[in-house]
C-alpha cells in the first residue's frame, strides 16, 4: 500500500514541478531553464531509483539557494522514498513556507500525510490547494473521498453540491453525494443524485439502491422492494455493493437476500470486519447461531477490538446458553464501548440466567440509565423481582412493560405465573390467554418437530 | 428367649466385609484416577434383539416416540435381567414378520439369554414403554407395559413367567399411553400407578403433513388433541380403581410423556412432574393422598421463561445440590433447551440448566437419569437423543435424526459436560429413547440401558464407577410400599453426608434397577445410615460394609449381605 502511495507521491512531484513556472526575462530565462533542466534530470534519476546522484545534484542546487521550493520540494520526495517522513515532512513544509502557492508540494504534503494516517491534515492541505487551485480535479477529487471517508458529511456536501452545475461530477462522485445525503436523511436530495448518476449509468446496482433506501427512507416500502427487485437484475460487481444490497435487503426485512448478499460480499473482500459483523447479525435472524458465531468470530481476528463484534459474539454465545464465554466478551466490548444498553441487557439476562438475580437487576437499571426507552428491559426487570420473590417490584414492572409493549408475550407470562403465586387463578388465565393468542399470530409455519 | 434370625446374619455379614471389602478400601489409588467410562458391550453380552418402529410412508406418530426399557430381577436372583419393548399389531400396521418384546434373563457372567417365550412377555400390541415393580407384594417384580393400544400389566408368577391379568386389574387404559409409574399416592402401602396419556390417534387421525415433495414426516402434536392421564389406586386385592376423576388427574388432558413420582414439598406426600409435548408441564402437588393440585404454571414448570409450551419429554428428579429439596429436569426439542429446575423450597423452581443448555442447544432429548455413575455421593445426569423426524436434516443444517448421548458429572452447584472422556459410544449417534440404569454385574457402579427407536439397544458397562467406595441397598419394605418409593435415604461418611429420596419413574418409558447405590467417594467408612421409609418409620444403621449389596428390612432395623 505504502510502495503505491510512494510512486504516486514521486509522479505528482514529476508532473507538477514542470507546471508552476511562468515566464522569465531571457537572461534569467535562461537560468531558469537550466535550473528546470536539472531539476528535470533529478526528478529522472529519482524516478529510476537512484537516490544518491539525485541528491548530489539537489545538493548542488541548494547551496547555491538553500530556500530553492522546487529542490527541497524533490528533496523531501528522496527522504519519502527513503521513508524518513519526518525529514520528508519538514522538506515539504519549507518548500511551501518559500513558495505558499507551490501545489505539488502541497499535494505531496497530502499524500505523506494519508501514508502517516493523517487524514485531518490531508484534509486541511487538499483545502489550501483548492483555495489555490479550485479547478484542481485531483484535489476535488481527493478531498471529496477523505470527507467521505472521514464522515465529515457535511463539508463533503459543501464541496460537491456547489460545482455539480459548472463540472461534469462523475458518477461515483454523484453516488457518494446521494449516500452523504442519506447520512442527513435527506431522502428528497438523496434521490436527486441517485437518479444523476442513473442518468449516466442506467444500470448501476449501487446507484438503484440509492433509491431504495432513499425510497425506504420516506417509509415507501413497497418502492424500495421495486428497486431492490431492479438491483437484483443488475451486475453486481463490488463488495461494497452487495453489502448496499444487504443493507437495504435487512432494511426490508429480507433477511435471506441480505445473508446471501454478504456471504458474497465477504468472498469479495474477505478482510473486511465490518462485513462480518453485519453476516453475523443476518445468520442472528435466520437462525443459525452456529453461523452467527462464525462470522462474529471471523471479524474478531480481523479486528480484535471490534467492540460492536465483541457485543454480537457475546449475545450470539448467550443464546446458545454459553454464559461464561458471553459475559466476557460483553464485559471487554464495555472496555472500548461503555454506553451502549444493550450490552449492560444482555449482561443482565445472563446474571438472571445463572440465578444472579440481584446483578441482573443491576445491570437491567443501568441500561435504563442509558435508554430509557427500552421497554423490554421492565419485562427482564420483572422476572428477577419475580425469582427473588419481591412481588409488589415484579408486579410494578411487568405491568409497565405490558401497557409499553402490549405485545411482550414473556411479560404477559411472567405476569401469569406472578398471579398464579398470588393465588388470582383468574387474571392468571387471563394472561395466559394473552400469551396464547400472541404465540398462535406470531407462529410460523409449522416444522416438522414434535 | 427367641432371638431374631437376623443377627446371625448381620454378624456373619460383617465378618466377611472384614474380610473382604477392607483390603479394596486400603488400595485406592493416591495418582488421579483414570476417567470412569462406559463399554458398549451389547454384542459381548449377547443381546441381538432389535427395535422396529414400524416406519411406514404415512409417518404414523406412533412409529417414532418408541420404546421403552427395564432393569428387572424378574427371577430374584440378585442379578438384573432386562426388558425391551417392541411395536406390533395396530390400526395402522400390521407386521409381516414376527415382531416381539425381549426379556434377557442375567446369566451371571456379562452375558444373557432371550427368554421372553418362556416367561411369556412376547407383546403383541404396538409397545410404547414398560414399568417394573411388585404391585402385588408377593416379592417378584411385575411388569407393566404401554402401548398404542391397550396396555398390559404381567404379573410375575415367581417361576419365571408371567400372566397377563389386565383385565383383572382393570387397568388397561386403552388410547396411547406412553410412561407409567409405580408409586403409592395415598400412601397405604400399596402400588398405585400412574400412566401418561399421549394424544388421541388413530389411524384415520393421522394428519398429513408433508414437505414440497410430497415427503410426508412425522407431525408436530400440535395437530392432535390432548387426552387426560389416569391414575389407578391399588386395592389390595389385585384389583386397581381408577381414581383420575376424583384425584383431579383427570381435569388436565396433556400430551404426556415422561413422568416422575417425587415429593417437591417435602411434606411425605408423593407428588408428579409430567412432561408434556407442545403443551405446558404438569406438576401436580398431592394434598393428602386425596387429590392432585396442578400447580405448573406458578411453579415455573410449565412453560420456557419466554412462555411458550415446549416439547416436554424426558424428566426425572433428584436433589442435585444437596439442599434437601427435589429439584427437576426434562429434556425438550431441538432450540428448545432442556430445563434443570431449582426447588426453590416453596413450590417455586429457576430453570437453572448453565452448562447442560450449552451442550444441549441441538438435541431431542428422551431417556435421561440422574444417578450417581462415579460412587462419588451426587447424582450426575445421563441423556439419551435424537430427533422425531427422520427428515430433520433434510431441513435444518445443525440438527441431525440420530444423536449422541451426552453425560455430565455433578460438579457440586453445577453439571460439566464429560462425554468426551467417558468412552468410545458418547461419539456414535443413535435414535434414543428409552433408558435405563442398574448395576446389572453387581459390581457396585451403575450401567446403563439404552432403547433405539428402529435400532438395536445398546447395553453399556460402567468401567471405574466402583473405584470409589459404595454400598448398595435393597430396600425390603414391610409396611411400606414394596418399591420402597419416597423412602429417604440419609448416610454419612466422614464429613460427607448425603440425602436421597427414592423417586417412581423417571426417564422416558423405563423403569430402573431398583436398589439403591450409596457412594461414597473415597471415604472408608459410613458412619451411618438412615432409612425414613414412606410409613413413617425410621431406621438407623451403623456398622455397615463396604463395598457389598445389603438388604434392608423396614422396621426391622437390619441388614444382612446377599
Amino acid at each position: 500500500m505504502i510502495l503505491i502511495v510512494m510512486r504516486r507521491l514521486l509522479t505528482t512531484v514529476c508532473l507538477i514541478l514542470l507546471a508552476g513556472y511562468q515566464p522569465l526575462h531571457s537572461k534569467s530565462m535562461q537560468t531558469r531553464n537550466d535550473l528546470i533542466e536539472r531539476l528535470e534530470n533529478v526528478a529522472k534519476l529519482i524516478r529510476d531509483d537512484r537516490l544518491s546522484d539525485a541528491e548530489r545534484q539537489l545538493s548542488t542546487i541548494l547551496r547555491s539557494n538553500s530556500k530553492q521550493p522546487d529542490a527541497l520540494n524533490l528533496l523531501g520526495a528522496i527522504r519519502a522514498k527513503q521513508k524518513r517522513f519526518d525529514e520528508a515532512e519538514k522538506l515539504f513544509s519549507s518548500a511551501v513556507s518559500a513558495n505558499a502557492s507551490l501545489v505539488s508540494a502541497r499535494m505531496n504534503l497530502v499524500q505523506l500525510y494519508l501514508i502517516q494516517s493523517k487524514p485531518q491534515n490531508a484534509i486541511s492541505e487538499l483545502n489550501q490547494v483548492l483555495r489555490l487551485q479550485p479547478e484542481n480535479e485531483e484535489a476535488f477529487d481527493r478531498l471529496s473521498q477523505l470527507l467521505l471517508k472521514e464522515k465529515r458529511v457535511d463539508e463533503f456536501i459543501s464541496l460537491v453540491e456547489p460545482v455539480k452545475s459548472s463540472r461534469s461530477i462523475s458518477f461515483s462522485l454523484l453516488v457518494s453525494l446521494g449516500d452523504a445525503y442519506l447520512e442527513k436523511r435527506n431522502a428528497v436530495k438523496a434521490e436527486e443524485n441517485f437518479r444523476l448518476a442513473l442518468a449516466q449509468q442506467s444500470d448501476d446496482a449501487d446507484a438503484i439502491l440509492g433509491l431504495a433506501q432513499a425510497a425506504h427512507l420516506r417509509g415507501d416500502t413497497a418502492l424500495a422492494s421495486s428497486y431492490l427487485a431492479r438491483a437484483k437484475g443488475a451486475t453486481v460487481k463490488s463488495a461494497n455493493t452487495l453489502h448496499r444490497f444487504a443493507l437495504v435487503a435487512f432494511a426490508a426485512g429480507r433477511f435471506e437476500e441480505a445473508n446471501l448478499a454478504l456471504t458474497e460480499a465477504v468472498k469479495l473482500k474477505p478482510d473486511e470486519p465490518a462485513f462480518y459483523v453485519f453476516l453475523g447479525t443476518t445468520w442472528l435472524k435466520k437462525p443459525d447461531l452456529v453461523e452467527a458465531e462464525q462470522a462474529f468470530r471471523r471479524a474478531l481476528e480481523l479486528n480484535s477490538d471490534d467492540s460492536t463484534a465483541q457485543m454480537y459474539l457475546g449475545y450470539t454465545l448467550m443464546l446458545q446458553g454459553k454464559y461464561p464465554a458471553a459475559r466476557e466478551l460483553l464485559e471487554k466490548s464495555l472496555v472500548k464501548e461503555s454506553t451502549v444498553p444493550q450490552t449492560f441487557y444482555y449482561l443482565g439476562l445472563i446474571s438472571q440466567e445463572e440465578g444472579d438475580d440481584q446483578a441482573a437487576i443491576q445491570h437491567f437499571r443501568k441500561t435504563l440509565q442509558l435508554l430509557p426507552s427500552y421497554v423490554e428491559v421492565h419485562g427482564a426487570l420483572g422476572r428477577s423481582y419475580l425469582n427473588l420473590k419481591d412481588y409488589p417490584q415484579a408486579k410494578a414492572e411487568l405491568e409497565l412493560a405490558v401497557k409499553l409493549n402490549p405485545n411482550d408475550t414473556q411479560a404477559h407470562y411472567q405476569l401469569a405465573v406472578l398471579y398464579a403465586r398470588l393465588k388470582d387463578p383468574q387474571r392468571a388465565q387471563e394472561q395466559m390467554q394473552i400469551v396464547e393468542r400472541l404465540k398462535e399470530a406470531a407462529r410460523a409455519p409449522q416444522k416438522p418437530t414434535p | 428367649m427367641t432371638k431374631p434370625r437376623f443377627i446371625p446374619f448381620l454378624i456373619l455379614a460383617l465378618l466377611a466385609f472384614n474380610l473382604r471389602a477392607l483390603p479394596q478400601v486400603r488400595n485406592k489409588p493416591s495418582t488421579p484416577s483414570p476417567a470412569i467410562t462406559f463399554e458398549d458391550i451389547t454384542q459381548k453380552s449377547g443381546i441381538a434383539w432389535v427395535h422396529n418402529n414400524a416406519q411406514s410412508d404415512a409417518r404414523h406418530l406412533p412409529e417414532t416416540v418408541g420404546a421403552g426399557c427395564a432393569f428387572i430381577d424378574y427371577d430374584n436372583d440378585g442379578w438384573m435381567d432386562i426388558m425391551f419393548i417392541n411395536s406390533g399389531s395396530s390400526d395402522f400396521f400390521t407386521p409381516t414378520t414376527p415382531i416381539r418384546n425381549a426379556l434377557y434373563r442375567n446369566n451371571h457372567d456379562g452375558t444373557f439369554t432371550d427368554v421372553t417365550i418362556k416367561a411369556g412377555v412376547s407383546g403383541g400390541s404396538f409397545g410404547m414403554g414398560v414399568a417394573a415393580a411388585d404391585y402385588d407384594a408377593d416379592g417378584f417384580q411385575d411388569l407393566y407395559v404401554t402401548n398404542y393400544g391397550r396396555n398390559t400389566l404381567y404379573k410375575n408368577t415367581g417361576k419365571g413367567t408371567f400372566v397377563d391379568v389386565t383385565d383383572k386389574a382393570g387397568v388397561a387404559a386403552p388410547g396411547w399411553s406412553t410412561c407409567a409409574v409405580w408409586f403409592d399416592f395415598d400412601n397405604d402401602g400399596k402400588l398405585d400407578l400412574f400412566v401418561s396419556s399421549f394424544v388421541y390417534y388413530d389411524r384415520s387421525l393421522n394428519v398429513l403433513c408433508a414437505d414440497d415433495q410430497n415427503r410426508r414426516y412425522y407431525c408436530i402434536p400440535r395437530h392432535y388433541k390432548p387426552r387426560p392421564s389416569h391414575l389407578f389406586r391399588n386395592n389390595g386385592d389385585g384389583t386397581f380403581t381408577d381414581v383420575s376423576a376424583e384425584t383431579a388427574i383427570a381435569d388436565y388432558p396433556g400430551k404426556s410423556f415422561g413422568a416422575v413420582a417425587t415429593d417437591v414439598n417435602n411434606d411425605g406426600w408423593l407428588d408428579l412432574f409430567v412432561a408434556n409435548d407442545t403443551m405446558p408441564n404438569f406438576l401436580f402437588i398431592n394434598k393428602g393422598g386425596k387429590k392432585f393440585d396442578e400447580v405448573g404454571l406458578a411453579a415455573g414448570v410449565a412453560f420456557s421463561q419466554a412462555g411458550r409450551a415446549r416439547s416436554g419429554m424426558g424428566v426425572d428428579a433428584a436433589d442435585y445440590d444437596g439442599d434437601g429439596w427435589q429439584d427437576l429436569f426434562v429434556a425438550n426439542i431441538d432450540y428448545e433447551f432442556f430445563s434443570l429446575y431449582h426447588n426453590e423450597k416453596d413450590v417455586t423452581f429457576t430453570d437453572e440448566p448453565r452448562e447442560i443448555a450449552a451442550a444441549t442447544q441441538v438435541l431431542s432429548g428422551w431417556g435421561l437419569r440422574f444417578f450417581d455413575y462415579d460412587n462419588d455421593t451426587d447424582p450426575d445426569l445421563l441423556l439419551v437423543n435424537g430427533h422425531p423426524d427422520d427428515f430433520v436434516e433434510m431441513h435444518n443444517a445443525r440438527v441431525k435424526y440420530k444423536e449422541p448421548l451426552v453425560l455430565f458429572v455433578n460438579t457440586g452447584r453445577d453439571f460439566k459436560n464429560v462425554s468426551q472422556n467417558s468412552g468410545a459410544v458418547f461419539t456414535r449417534d443413535f435414535s434414543g429413547r428409552g433408558m435405563a440404569t442398574g448395576d446389572f454385574d453387581n459390581d457396585g457402579d451403575l450401567d446403563v440401558l439404552v432403547s433405539n427407536n428402529g435400532e438395536a439397544p445398546l447395553l453399556l458397562r460402567n468401567d471405574g464407577g466402583n473405584r470409589n467406595n459404595w454400598l448398595g441397598l435393597h430396600l425390603v419394605p414391610t409396611k411400606s410400599n414394596p418399591a420402597a418409593v419416597g423412602a429417604v435415604i440419609t448416610w454419612q461418611a466422614g464429613t460427607l453426608k448425603r440425602s436421597r429420596l427414592k423417586t417412581g419413574g423417571g426417564s422416558y418409558l423405563s423403569s430402573h434397577d431398583p436398589r439403591e447405590i450409596l457412594g461414597i467417594g473415597a471415604a472408608t467408612k459410613i458412619d451411618f445410615l438412615e432409612i425414613r421409609w414412606p410409613s413413617g418409620k425410621v431406621d438407623k444403621l451403623t456398622n455397615l460394609p463396604l463395598n457389598t449389596y445389603v438388604r434392608v428390612v423396614e422396621g426391622a432395623g437390619l441388614s444382612t449381605l446377599r
